[in-house]
């Protein structure tokens, strides 16, 4: 997957399943959009999702410093890079 | 320094309707909310008793996802009765948040249907929903979600008192709101209860032999509270919500009073579990009647907890001919809808509200030929005209729990 890809993913998770449409890359979730513990929990759920493979819990960890959907997709292509799945373009 | 205490809004998701018209519409032409049992692929197959007092219109909800995450069905019920009756309240948005209103609201156990999915997961060994298992399940299935959903929604940061007492979970919750107010704790508190459709709970019931099994193929016949063909209740579904103020404030701000609470009791029979107890059930009237400080003949209407089982009808008539001999009208509005769980205060309350508004007495339904062993109380057959002053409303549940809600008109 490319970087490209991640962030369309995750725009499309957010607007499909958090009704959270157009944020912006850098918008801090929780005050602008009430972004809160349980949105953060079934994130990681559907990112396992796309990533095809379970998180581990230091992995899950690493997440709750995410604040913006560029900290998100960072973190995606960070996941994927170790999982052999990135692919640069 | 007790103050007076008054209902200023009502709402109710029942079998026989939700707005005020249809609910009355209902009472009026003696329609039954009783309808077959819903096929749920989990025990409905094996349940005798094939009828469900069903909510079966549909209700537009129009929660965010912001609340909406946290919430189950009896959630969902919670909150769409809280949501119209602070829609016809009006309160003010500052007051909603200062603290000084509160919640009183419950159900039998949560949401079901969410536990299921839980209790799905974790026997069910696909490692990869395990995850799914969090804070947002127990959210939607824990016993207070109704509560905290509504003070979540609404912005509520006053007392929380989430009663789950069985059939006495929202009678609880008006008793103990009225008491909140009264005695100064809260000037308001919004009361009431929810369940959903749930067959485990059929199940409880129809296990100990408790349910009617004897009308499936014909649902509106049953259940027959105090009747001698009656064989048991029937479980139903809904919500009811009231909003208590304290007298003055509600008068100060120009709030359409529609009743007075005056008494409520509430106690334990101290003993079995299951069978109702006469001693305990007369007692937690005249406690009630003494906190309203009011003679038996002083109540126009006791609207019944009457669930249609064998022997809980004859000990609670019994119970009501101890305490008020035969002078007030007795209804069974369960033989409308079944028996509503958690809910069944409230919704009785608020029937009796719209009774009490429109100067009628509803009929017990399917009431053909009275027990004798039923008889020396003051049964309701017809409709009548009839203009209520001072009805009482009583509930017991599994447990031993008893309680008595006194109402007066507001003139």
């Amino acid at each position: 997957m490319t970087r490209a890809e991640i962030e369309f993913e995750i725009l499309r998770i957010f607007r499909e399943e958090f009704e959270i449409d157009h944020p912006g890359m850098d918008d801090h979730l929780r005050e602008k959009h009430n972004f809160d513990s349980i949105d953060a929990i079934e994130l990681l759920v559907a990112i396992e999702s796309f990533l095809g493979s379970e998180l581990t819990h230091p992995e899950k960890k690493q997440a709750m410093d995410i604040r913006t959907i560029r900290h998100i997709c960072d973190y995606v292509e960070a996941l994927a890079k170790k999982r052999d799945v990135f692919t640069e373009g | 320094m007790p103050r007076r205490v008054v209902i200023t809004a009502c709402s109710a998701i029942t079998p026989i309707g939700h707005t005020k018209e249809d609910i009355v519409n209902s009472l009026v032409h003696g329609i039954s909310g009783v309808k077959p049992l819903r096929e749920d692929d989990l025990l409905s197959r094996y349940i005798h008793s094939k009828v469900f007092g069903t909510v079966d219109y549909p209700i537009a909800y129009d929660f965010k996802r912001v609340y909406r995450k946290t919430m189950g069905p009896v959630a969902y019920y919670a909150c769409q009765v809280a949501k119209e009756v602070f829609e016809t309240a009006g309160l003010d948005s500052d007051f909603m948040t200062s603290g000084r209103l509160g919640v009183a609201f419950g159900s039998i156990h949560g949401s079901p249907t969410v536990q299921r999915g839980i209790y799905k997961t974790f026997f069910g060994g696909d490692r990869s929903e395990y995850a799914a298992i969090g804070a947002v399940d127990y959210l939607k299935s824990m016993v207070h979600t109704t509560a905290v959903n509504i003070t979540k929604m609404f912005g509520i940061t006053g007392r929380v008192i989430s009663s789950s007492t069985a059939c006495t979970t929202s009678s609880q919750s008006i008793g103990y709101g009225y008491e909140a107010v009264k005695y100064g704790m809260q000037d308001a508190m919004l009361c009431g209860g929810a369940d959903e459709y749930d067959t485990t709970t059929v199940a409880v019931f129809d296990n100990l032999l408790a349910c009617s099994t004897g009308f499936n193929e014909t649902p509106h016949l049953t259940p027959r509270p105090f009747d001698v063909s009656r064989d048991g209740l029937v479980v139903g579904e809904g919500a009811g919500a009231v909003l208590l103020e304290e007298y003055e404030f509600a008068r100060k701000r120009g709030a359409h009073i529609l009743a007075e609470v005056i008494g409520f009791a509430c106690n334990n029979n101290g003993g079995d579990l299951i069978l109702p107890n006469l001693n305990g059930i007369t007692q937690t009237i005249r406690l009630c009647l003494q906190d309203a400080s009011l003679p038996a003949n002083a109540v126009d209407l006791v609207s019944a907890h009457a669930t249609a089982t064998k022997m809980g009808d004859v000990i609670e008539a019994q119970a009501i001919h101890a305490v008020y001999k035969d002078s007030p009208q007795v209804i069974a509005l369960k033989s409308y809808m079944g028996h509503t769980m958690a809910t069944c205060g409230a919704i009785e309350t608020i029937l009796t509200l719209y009774m009490m508004a429109e100067g009628f007495i509803a009929p017990t339904l399917n009431l053909h030929e009275i027990d004798e062993r039923c008889g020396m109380i003051r049964h309701v057959q017809k409709l009548v005209e009839q203009n209520i002053r001072i009805a009482a409303i009583q509930n017991f549940a599994f447990g031993g729990v008893n309680t008595s809600l006194i109402i007066k008109k507001f003139e």
